[in-house]
This record gives structure tokens, C-alpha cells and sequence, in this order.
């Protein structure tokens, strides 16, 4: 939030932290790179949330285990089919991390995975969303985990997911070429019935929704409004996963235009990069402007509208799309 | 609270296309697993439960060109996504009615990609089917078989008890009304992929399974795909339809034992089967049948077995695993089974537990062996234990 660390590649990775605080080195020996991930990002969640036992734990994952599937189809098609590494295949699964972080907490709470592209993430928040609203669960522990490789990269630069040069932010910010720069992801993000003292914002409302034309997106928009006792002039800012790429920021400038004229609109893709994971950080973004109870200068997707903003954040809504068939809503409030 | 009631269902699998035909081949005792015809693995002596059509074939059946790339798995999803929108007379559909599409996977595209692999890396000539790889992509593929479409999908990916997690998920939307009508459930092909994957295990069995037998000795992989049509029971009214039965309970829990094997108590499955009791606000013994995850291996029939006791005790209702018949369908098994113990429930009858010959030491129960016709089902508990633990329970009642 306060020192953004620039992309300076269209293969970005992550910063791996110094995993000694959540994972003892012999286990560590033993996990890929994205569970080892997930258990640092979840332990470190749980702490902060003071919360030793989540009721669910509940994880979004667009690729599931890239490494360790890799791993196993090349030895597979290298060994037809002979002789093949149990360990890789018992942990490409797609549950693999809901499982590990279960396994290690010893936590018999519901447990769930989902595996839907750009809205992976936003799935597994509107399930924790959906059984707290029930009253089914008091906490609940959501991630976003997803790696990238460098074949799965090649491959998607064949589907024209990346610019093929890498893209200074202005450029990244104009969106006239197809293609985004790719990052990697793991957030973990505790949710609770109740608030506490370390608590971000209110996760107040939430929708996802399937090929929806602009009409029926402004009609969604109001919908989550309305039954929050809203309107559009409440909303203060506006969090979208514009990335660079022609088409699908084409479908914000869209909603802009004749949705959120008036809303000064921020993006994170420029940070963290493209994943399916990556609308996990548009949360989180929106969530931590209004703890802080301001929005850094570096989110403001029109340098303009920084420079006019001068409110405390009470209500942002967050804005995600993949590929214009699954869009999602999320509604934060302080 | 509105009753969650069931109004339709589609199921494809080696019993063949539909509930007719699926219902059929549970009465007469025969089982779809047999030798590997369509799958171009090595591992031929491995028997399993192939769905009895050819891609071409499932293509014809759906109107899909010959030319149009989709993965078997989706090929399997909107079979049986057709027939369960239809038997839910959603085809056409009141547009004005928000329906949800949750679909469980853990295959995905696998079986194509694992052909094209070399292709996807260093030719063009199989890029659309990259695209098709992921979990996401199959149930993209699957909606787009309905032409009224949907305003909603998602897709769950928890292994084995993916598709049971999906009608889960399809409660909750509807108790919160966040959705009119739900079709829930699972699809997955074969693929050399999970066969070797299991098979690196060593928990596939060579001969055909023989679920909570003393003797086992691992698990048939099968293919298929069901979903059933869900919404709450004043929506089904209004639409004129006579609901099928209720999802009355249903529970997901996490076993935290191992990544793979279950714990010897079965405290994962106990904990899932005591939540839908609770949640169904019914006691053990109303449960009138049991259809078991009970895939074969040495380890899910005994764990399965032992968390069955804990919660039934002495009075354990007739049980049996139609994975005899199937195959263990993997991600498909939650809905599959569901279809079979709804067709159960309305149908009036028990299927067989096949290969059964001398029961485990430590339970005290053997499985149904022959199908029981003519009997009053009132509830209905279905278990689907995935690797990872996650276990999740439901339990399918006729409409008070």
C-alpha cells in the first residue's frame, strides 16, 4: 500500500517470503511451491485474526497445482505411463491446498475448493458470504492461491494472455493491444460474524453473475445497492481488475462510462499482475483503503481523480470480471 | 424455510444414457465396469466403468459438429445436463427465474490435454483445446449446452466429493435466495492421468471391485456425469411441476488425517453424516438405506464402515455401493449416486452391493447383494469422501 513495488517483466514472481515462521524446514522439503504459499498466507492470517480454528476454510484456484501436474504428465507421457511419482500426483489436486491447511490445523470444519477461472476466488468468498449470512459458520478462512510456470505461460501466450514485450504502466494504462502481464498469487483472508479490534471493513453484500450485458450489470449493481439501503452517490470508490488488455478493459471502461461516471475507479492489476487469482487482491485492496481510511495516490486508475479525492472511504464496491462471461460484485463497507 | 425440493435429474455412466436406462441395469443386476475401450491407456487389464459411447457419439447425440473442439468430459456434463433440464421442463424456461449452473470437476480437460500436451508446447495446431484444459472452462462448455443459459455458474473441484459439494452449495443459494433454480452436480471422463495417478497408489483393483468385502482390493475408476435440478418448493409449485423427493440434510467436514488415506475412525465421514442428520432434523434411524462412497480400497470400507457405526450403532440401515456398477466416478460420484438414490427413493428399491462375498472382520454389517423391490424409502443418506478428507454427506427424503 505504501511502497508499490513496480513490475518490471511480463513473467512476474513472487517474493517469497522467509517461510520459517509458518513451515518447519523439513516439511517445507517436502511441499511445492504454491501449498507452501497458501500455509504461510493462511498461518499468518489466522494470527492476525486471532483465530486458532477457523470454522471453514475455503479456496479459490483457477490452475490448481501446476508444478506437481506437470510433474506427473511429463513423467506420464517420458515414461509411458510406467513408473510414475505417486507424491506428485497425490498433490496436484486441485483440494490440495484446503486440504494441506486442514491437515496442519487439524481442523474438521467444512472444506471447500473452487476452480472456475477468473472467479475462483470470488466463488469460495460468496460461499464463506452465503454461510455466515445462514449463520452456518462464525469464521471462515478464504484464499486465492495460483502459480504460474513457465509452460503454462507459453501456453496461454499462445491464447494471447501476455503482452509480448513488457509494457511500461502508461502503456499498460492506455489498454489498446491485447494481453496482460502474469503474476502469481496467495492471499488468505480470515471473515468473521463478528466484528473485532484488527477487523479491515464489513464484507457487506455480494453477487456473481454469467454473460451479463451492461443493462443487466447496472441492474445487479442496484440490486446489491438497494438491499443495502444504498445508492450510487454512496458508493466512493470503485475497484476494477483493469489490466492492460484491450478486451477486458473494454468491459470496465464500459461500466464507467455509463455506470461509475461520477466514481473515481482504482486497479491492482498493475501490481500484482494477472492471475485467475487475482481478484482476491481487488478485495483486498478495497479492504485495507478503508481501514486505513484513505486511498494511496499509486490505485487511482486516472491520476485526475486522485488528485480530487480528498473523503475517507466508507463504501467501495469491487468489480471483477473474466472474460466477460463471469462477472462478480463484492460490496466492503467500514 | 422453504422445503428444497428435487425436480428433475439427468445421469450418464457406464450403465448407460439416462435415468431409464441406469434404473434398468440397477434391476437387473448387471455392471457397467468392464475392459477399457475408448481410453488409449496401456493399462488395459485394468477393468473400469467407460460410459458406452464414443466422443463422436456423444457428439451426435448433443447436435455438436464434428469439427467443434470440447473435451469428453464436457461431452458427459451436457448429456446429462439435457436430460436433467429437460425432466425439469426448463427447456424452454421463464427467463425471469435466476437459475445457477454448479458443476464439480477434477479432470477437467485432462484427457485431451494429456494427448495434445506436446502440441500445447511447441505446435499450433491444438491451441483451442488449451483453453479447454482447466475446470472452469468445462463447466463454461456444459452451460453452453443449454440454450436458455444461465445466469450463474461456478465450479467445485474437490476430488471425489466435488459434485455432492456442489448440490451444498446449491442449498445454500437457495435458502438465501440468491438463486430460483440450481443444477447441481459433476462430470468427469477417464483419463491416463488419474488412472496412473491411482494406480501409482496402488489402490486400483485388477479384478472388478468388491465393495466392503474382506477380501478387497482396491477401486474400479468410472466415468459419468449427473445433475439434478433443485429449488425451493414454492417455486416448483408455481412452475407446476410435482417435485421428485426433497434434499432434506446435508453436511461437509474435513477428516485432517492424511492426503489420501482416511482416518481408522472415520472421524471426517462421522462428522459429515451426523451434520446432514442434524440439519434433516432426523435421527439414525430414520434412514432407511445408505448408498456408500464405499469404493473397494482396504482403506475407505473400513474407515467408512467404522464412522457408519458410530453414528448407527447396532440398527444400521440396508447399505450398499452402486460403485459396483459405475465405477468410482470420481468427481461425478456425488451426483451420480444421488440420481441413484433418489431413483431409489421413488422407484421403491434397494440396489445391490455387487462382489460381495465375506464381510470385513471389524464391521457389523454386510451390504445388500441383491436389489429389493417393492420397498418404502422414506430417507435416503448418500457419502462422498474425497482425498483430501473432504467428506460430505446428503440425504434425499420422499415430500412430507
Amino acid at each position: 500500500m505504501e511502497e508499490p513495488v513496480i513490475p518490471d517483466s511480463t513473467f512476474m514472481q513472487s517474493q517469497e517470503p522467509d517461510y520459517k515462521p509458518f513451515i518447519s524446514p523439513m516439511e517445507a522439503r517436502r511441499m511445492g511451491t504454491l501449498v507452501k504459499r497458501a500455509l504461510a498466507t493462511s498461518t499468518d492470517a489466522l494470527r492476525k485474526g486471532g483465530c486458532e480454528m477457523p470454522d471453514a476454510i475455503i479456496s479459490g484456484t483457477g490452475l490448481g497445482c501446476v508444478e506437481h501436474t506437470e510433474k506427473f504428465l511429463n513423467a506420464l507421457i517420458d515414461n509411458d505411463e510406467e513408473c510414475l511419482p505417486p507424491t506428485s500426483f497425490m498433490q496436484s489436486t486441485h483440494n490440495t491446498i484446503s486440504s494441506q491447511i486442514a491437515l496442519r490445523l487439524k481442523c474438521h470444519g467444512y472444506n471447500s475448493t473452487y476452480s472456475h477461472r477468473g472467479t475462483s476466488f470470488d466463488s469460495a468468498l460468496f460461499d464463506a458470504f452465503m454461510q455466515l449470512s445462514l449463520g452456518k459458520i462464525g469464521t471462515a478462512l478464504v484464499g486465492a492461491h495460483d502459480e504460474m510456470t513457465p509452460d503454462y505461460f507459453l501456453m496461454l501466450s499462445k491464447l494471447g494472455y501476455w503482452k509480448s514485450n513488457f509494457y511500461m504502466l502508461e502503456q499498460l494504462r492506455k489498454g489498446e493491444e491485447e494481453g496482460s502481464i502474469s503474476g502469481s498469487c496467495s492471499l488468505s483472508m480470515l471473515l468473521s460474524a463478528q466484528k473485532q479490534e484488527n477487523t479491515l471493513c464489513e464484507l457487506k453484500d455480494m453477487s456473481l453473475f454469467y454473460c451479463p450485458g451492461i443493462l443487466q450489470s447496472k441492474h445487479a449493481i442496484n440490486e446489491i445497492l438497494l438491499r443495502n439501503n444504498l445508492s450510487i452517490k454512496n458508493i466512493d470508490a470503485v475497484v476494477m481488475g483493469l489490466s492492460g488488455d484491450l478486451d477486458n478493459d473494454d468491459v470496465y471502461h464500459e461500466l464507467k462510462e455509463h455506470i461509475f461516471q461520477d466514481i473515481p475507479v482504482l486497479w491492482y492489476k498493475q501490481l500484482f499482475g494477472e492471475s485467475f487469482g487475482a481478484s482476491s487482491f481487488g478485495v483486498y485492496v478495497g479492504a485495507e483503503c478503508l481501514r486505513a481510511g484513505r486511498i494511496p495516490e499509486h490505485l487511482f486508475f486516472n491520476p485526475k481523480e486522485a488528485e480530487t479525492f480528498q473523503k475517507e472511504p466508507k463504501n467501495i464496491l469491487v468489480y471483477n470480471h473474466f472474460h466477460d462471461r463471469d462477472h462478480s460484485i463484492v460490496l466492503l463497507t467500514k | 424455510m422453504s422445503n428444497i425440493v428435487v425436480t428433475g435429474l439427468g445421469i450418464i455412466s457406464a450403465l448407460g444414457m439416462g435415468a431409464d436406462d441406469t434404473y434398468a441395469r440397477l434391476l437387473e443386476g448387471r455392471s457397467g465396469i468392464g475392459k477399457m475401450t475408448y481410453l488409449k491407456s496401456k493399462h488395459t487389464d485394468l477393468p473400469v466403468g467407460e460410459v458406452p459411447f464414443s466422443d463422436e457419439e456423444l457428439r451426435e447425440n448433443l447436435f455438436i459438429r464434428k469439427d467443434a473442439s470440447i473435451t469428453r468430459t464436457s461431452l458427459l456434463g451436457a448429456a446429462a445436463l439435457r436430460e436433467a433440464l429437460a425432466s425439469a421442463s426448463l427447456l424452454p424456461r421463464d427467463k425471469s427465474l435466476k437459475m445457477a449452473l454448479i458443476s464439480g470437476t477434477t479432470v477437467g480437460g485432462m484427457e485431451k490435454s494429456e494427448q495434445y500436451y506436446y502440441d500445447f508446447l511447441h505446435t499450433r495446431e491444438k491451441d483451442e483445446y488449451i483453453a479447454l484444459h482447466d475446470c472452469g472452462a468445462c463447466t463454461d462448455m456444459i452451460g453452453q449446452a443449454n440454450p436458455y443459459g444461465f445466469e450463474m455458474m461456478t465450479t467445485i473441484s474437490t476430488a471425489c466429493s466435488s459434485a455432492a459439494n456442489a448440490i451444498i452449495l446449491g442449498a445454500n443459494m437457495l435458502k438465501l435466495n440468491r438463486a430460483d433454480i440450481v443444477v447441481v452436480g459433476g462430470t468427469e471422463c477417464l483419463s491416463k492421468f488419474h488412472l496412473d495417478g491411482f494406480n501409482s497408489l496402488m489402490i486400483l483393483d485388477h479384478e472388478p471391485c468388491r465393495p466392503f468385502d474382506k477380501n478387497r482390493n482396491g477401486l474400479n475408476l468410472g466415468e459419468g456425469a449427473a445433475y439434478l435440478v433443485m429449488e425451493r418448493e414454492e417455486t416448483a409449485r408455481q412452475r407446476g411441476i410435482d417435485p421428485l423427493c426433497q434434499l432434506s440434510g446435508y453436511g461437509n467436514r474435513c477428516d485432517a488425517f492424511h492426503q489420501t488415506a482416511s482416518s481408522p475412525d472415520g472421524e471426517g465421514a462421522y462428522l459429515s453424516m451426523m451434520e446432514a442428520l442434524a440439519t434433516a432434523g432426523l435421527q439414525p434411524s430414520d434412514i432407511d438405506y445408505i448408498n456408500a462412497h464405499g469404493t473397494g480400497t482396504p482403506n475407505n470400507d473400513e474407515s467408512e464402515g467404522h464412522a457408519m457405526m458410530r453414528v448407527f450403532g447396532d440398527a444400521m440401515p440396508p447399505v450398499s455401493s452402486t460403485k459396483s456398477y459405475t465405477g468410482h466416478t470420481t468427481s461425478a460420484s456425488g451426483g451420480v449416486e444421488a440420481a441413484i438414490c433418489i431413483l431409489a427413493l421413488i422407484r421403491g428399491f434397494i440396489p445391490a452391493n455387487l462382489n460381495f462375498s465375506e464381510k470385513i472382520d471389524s464391521l457389523n454389517f454386510t451390504p445388500v447383494t441383491e436389489v429389493k423391490q417393492g420397498v418404502e424409502l422414506n430417507h435416503v443418506l448418500t457419502n462422498s469422501f474425497g482425498f483430501g478428507g473432504n467428506d460430505s454427506s446428503c440425504i434425499f427424503s420422499k415430500i412430507s
